[in-house]
């Protein structure tokens, strides 16, 4: 950090930002009257710049006009039929004619009229081709983009068996559709801006009014100007940009690519920021418990939600003390191990030639690195990786007696284990914050387990997510809030939204009370 | 200038904590062991040497990998190299171990040590200084098993189970099946220190293996009966049957079966027990002192053989009878053992006594053992048959007609 500051003051420049610079000075011309000057500047603005089209035609036989457009980027096809046809084939043009009665003969229905050359360029750069006409000083933006898009699919990273199976893509407005389907209500507001000197990134800032606190979204409003970077190429530069605690191990900003589950937080009364060209969006604020609530817990029934959160709940500490606990217990505390227990592990342990901390580091890195190589290769290599990783940590790695075969369950146990929180940044961050308590209990023992745990603890009652505490509803202790985390209680009891977003407003409200279905009493 | 010193004292600040994160941690790994290096010991013997030595004598799992996991099953009956005993003399156990342990490559854990055993001759001459070391050492646990052996503990050690890994397992799940009396460390030194001054040990005798061509001269050891000390030396033996008539006032009969002959009849009931409780009510009147021992028991018939219908209230209530007859009759057989012979209140009269008259009791207390010898013993027994079972007496007279 202090480099840079160092080097700037100094008066260096960055070669990039001689660059925005003299684009910086484009803002200031308004479209000249003459369409030859206009076209010059923007042409020496997208100079070496293949893909940009300057067509020039007449309207009216006599009036010059220019369509500026990007290939590629727009409908030519719809340009030629419903723009160029009707100007060219206009038999008469007075000269004097503004260009908003231009544009209502225009057969689009996304037109906009635009005064200065750095508008001309924004709407050409997102596909929106611009007319000028000569004498005029305003011109045209019509709204026919078109570009290749990604159907929308099954969102890999968070499948579901019960559940809607369409996930956010990367076009911006396809998600806000998508969105939009979901929560039709005026209340749902999308508010944009465009962050990126270079990319020119459209952010959506989605909430609902009336639920969302008015402090949140001003915070997340705040934080999102206050970014200046060159470009945004997928929502975790944003979401590093607008952390609470950036060197915290846990995630503070949730990211999805399910609208069902954006849908959901923008009923709880949080935010959601969706940025065009990835799938994944960003809900804020974020809290501990939402790590491990996973879509399908609200789809099932309330039982089975409740069970299984519970499941994921054990698994979660299975994930983070498993290695380190079994190292302990080994090396510190024999006498905790049930006596047929510790005789088989001795056995087992007999003609390993590791200490068990280094054991369990051994076969810990081995798991993280078959997980990410699975990740990274090739369809086609990926089955003999997993042929081959199922070796490595299997019973070659016994009987070659590197590791015991204990550990070799406690490993394979623990990489389960990490991959049932239904967040994948919150696995990740638990998986990396078990190698520290690993060693921990490789010096002190149970003592150093609890160590870490309690260094764990304290942390997480530091941090806080857009003001939110991150333990929230369990630290500070809510009880009523515990409803969505010891339980999932059923939706005719779920009859308010979390305090933690919504209780500026006092519209803590969701539902009427006494909706326990039953069969009705009495009567015909 | 100002905010390069604050950078400067951050800095030095954020190092000094670090280095007593680090100095935290430079505390660790004193005693960090592997299981590899641990000599795990799975029993103990301690026997009286010549002159006024002791033998410790350790029953050490050998941590042999299995082979290849491929035929374990058929391996599993030759287990004759699972384990091997040691022993070393000294005078006390903590000096007989450090000359074990010049005798063993790894070091002597005790953690998982779940029996003790202590030879006939040890226990006649007394324990108490020994059960200080299972008490005092901060390894052994307090909850193994304690027995005292007819023969010396080191052939115990030696020798052979057929069903179970080693001897030490052996010996620990006959006390758990509960037909006997069950005493751990911590209890012995209990009943030691306690006012009665009187213990009942597990005792330990050798039975010869169901196939003597294979296993020739390998004894298996089992439980027969009880050894009790008062004080901390060995007095003499009950025998399985005296075990069990003590098990009642202490309320420690918790399962068995109870097998009745009918006088007029050559036949049986056998009862199982399901639940009792047992109650001492003392009592001190005219300096007379008394104890009554309140049993209530529940009991379900598991075999009838004889012609007695037990549906029928009549003949239920003289089963009945008869049972309250024969655990009386075990709890008089003990008591009179124990009380007549031995002198030795391994019942917990001393503890009744103590709880309903403190005052007197402290007064009487050096004369406890005179005391108890002429302490009168009442008993008040009650019985429930709970399931009579299926009644088929017809079947029965029909087979003996034909």
């Amino acid at each position: 950090m202090n480099y840079f500051k160092h080097r700037k003051s100094k008066g260096y420049r960055f070669p990039s930002q001689q660059i925005t610079e003299t684009l910086s000075k484009l803002p200031n011309i308004p479209i000249n009257l003459g369409l030859n000057q206009n076209i010059q500047i923007l042409k020496s603005a997208y100079t070496d710049c293949s893909d940009v089209v300057f067509r020039e035609f007449t309207i009216g036989a006599r009036t010059k006009a220019a369509l500026i457009y990007i290939d590629g980027l727009s409908n030519t096809q719809e340009i030629d039929q419903q723009v160029l046809m009707p100007l060219v084939q206009l038999e008469s043009f007075d000269p004097e004619t503004s260009i908003e009665n231009v544009s209502k003969k225009l057969a689009v229905s996304d037109v906009l009229v635009i005064n200065t050359i750095t508008d001309v360029i924004k709407q050409i750069s997102i596909g929106n081709p611009v007319i000028l006409i000569n004498n005029k000083i305003k011109g045209i933006s019509i709204g026919l983009p078109k570009w290749e898009k990604r159907g929308i699919e099954d969102p890999v990273a968070e499948s579901v068996i019960r559940g809607p199976r369409e996930g956010f893509v990367e076009t911006l407005r396809v998600n806000t559709s998508l969105l939009r389907r979901k929560i039709r209500h005026p209340a749902l507001k999308m508010k944009q801006m465009t962050i990126g000197k270079f990319t020119e990134t459209q952010v959506i800032i989605a909430y609902i009014e009336g639920i969302a606190s008015n402090t949140l979204i001003k915070e997340v409003t705040n934080r999102l100007e206050r970014i200046e970077i060159d470009g945004i190429l997928e929502s975790g530069y944003i979401e590093e940009m607008i952390e609470d605690d950036p060197f915290s191990p846990f995630p503070q900003v949730l990211s999805t690519e399910r609208p069902d589950v954006a849908a959901s937080s923008l009923l709880e009364g949080r935010v959601v920021i969706l940025i065009d060209g990835t799938p994944f969006t960003l809900i804020a604020p974020c809290t501990f418990a939402s790590l491990l609530q996973a879509p399908e817990d609200y789809y099932n029934r309330f039982l089975i939600s409740t069970f299984i959160r519970w499941l994921r709940y054990l698994f979660f500490f299975i994930a983070l003390l498993a290695p380190s606990a079994y190292v302990a217990i080994l090396t510190y505390h024999q006498e905790m191990v049930p006596s047929s227990l510790l005789l088989t592990i001795a056995q087992s342990r007999e003609q390993i030639p590791f200490p068990a901390l280094i054991e369990a580091f051994i076969m810990e890195i081995t798991f993280e690195a078959l997980r990410e190589a699975g990740i990274r290769l090739p369809k086609q290599v990926g089955a003999a990786v997993s042929i081959v990783g199922a070796l490595v940590i299997g019973q070659a790695a016994t009987t070659a007696g590197l590791v015991s075969s204990a550990m070799v369950m406690v490993v394979a146990i623990t990489g389960v284990a990490s991959f049932l929180l239904p967040r994948y940044a919150a696995g990740i961050s638990i998986r990396m914050l078990r190698f520290p308590i690993m060693i921990l209990s490789g010096i002190l023992g149970l003592l150093g387990v609890m160590l870490g745990i309690i260094a764990i603890v304290v942390h997480l009652c530091t941090i806080r997510s857009f003001g939110v505490p991150y333990l929230n509803s369990m630290a500070p202790l809510k009880i009523h809030n515990l409803k969505d985390v010891l339980i999932r209680a059923p939706w005719w009891a779920m009859n308010t939204r979390p305090e933690s977003t919504s209780i500026e407003l006092g519209n803590l409200q969701r539902q009427p009370h006494d909706q326990k279905p039953g069969p009705s009493k009495g009567g015909d | 200038m100002m905010g390069f010193f604050r950078r400067r004292k951050k800095k030095y600040i954020s190092l000094v904590l670090l280095l007593c994160l680090i100095i935290l941690l430079l505390a660790g790994c004193w005693d960090r062991t592997e299981v590899n290096d641990l000599a795990i010991i799975l029993a103990t013997g301690v026997d009286q040497s010549k002159k006024e030595e002791i033998e410790l004598s350790v029953q050490v799992f050998i941590p042999k990998p299995a082979e290849s996991g491929q035929q374990e099953g058929v391996s599993s009956g030759n287990n004759s190299s699972q384990t091997l005993v040691r022993s070393a003399k000294g005078v006390t156990i903590a000096d007989a171990m450090s000359r074990l342990q010049e005798k063993l490559t790894r070091r002597i854990f005790w953690g998982q040590n779940e029996v003790l055993i202590i030879g006939e001759k040890l226990a006649e001459k007394g324990i108490g200084d020994h059960i200080d070391f299972w008490m005092g050492h901060t390894e052994p646990r307090e909850r193994a098993d304690v027995f005292v052996s007819m023969d010396s503990a080191k052939e115990v050690l030696e020798s052979m189970p057929e069903l179970e890994r080693d001897s030490a397992k052996q010996l620990r799940k006959l006390v758990d099946s509960q037909i006997g009396v069950k005493v751990t460390v911590k209890s012995l030194s209990e009943m030691l220190t306690g006012d009665a001054g009187a213990a009942v040990i597990p005792w330990v005798a050798k039975m010869s293996p169901s196939n003597l061509a294979v296993n020739k001269g390998k004894n298996i050891p089992f439980i027969k009966g009880a050894a009790v000390l008062r004080g901390d030396k060995m007095v003499g033996r009950l025998s399985d049957k005296e075990t069990r008539g003590i098990l009642w006032p202490r309320n420690e009969a918790k399962s068995g079966i109870i097998t009745i002959s009918l006088k007029d009849e050559k036949a049986f009931v056998s009862l199982n027990l399901l639940r009792s409780h047992n109650q001492l009510i003392p009592k001190i009147s005219n300096g007379n002192w008394s104890i009554k021992v309140k049993t209530d028991a529940d009991l379900e018939v598991i075999q009838n053989t004889t012609s007695l219908n037990l549906l029928n209230l009549k003949s239920s209530k003289k089963l009945k009878r008869m049972v309250v007859q024969v655990i009386e009759e075990r709890e008089r057989l003990a008591l009179s053992k124990a009380q007549k012979k031995m002198n030795a209140d391994i019942f917990g009269f001393a503890a009744a006594f103590q709880r309903d008259y403190p005052g007197t009791w402290k007064k009487k207390k050096n004369e406890w053992s005179e005391i108890f010898r002429k302490v009168d013993v009442t008993f008040e027994t009650k019985v429930n048959i709970r399931r009579t079972g299926l009644s088929n007496e017809k079947a029965k007279k029909g087979g003996r007609e034909r």
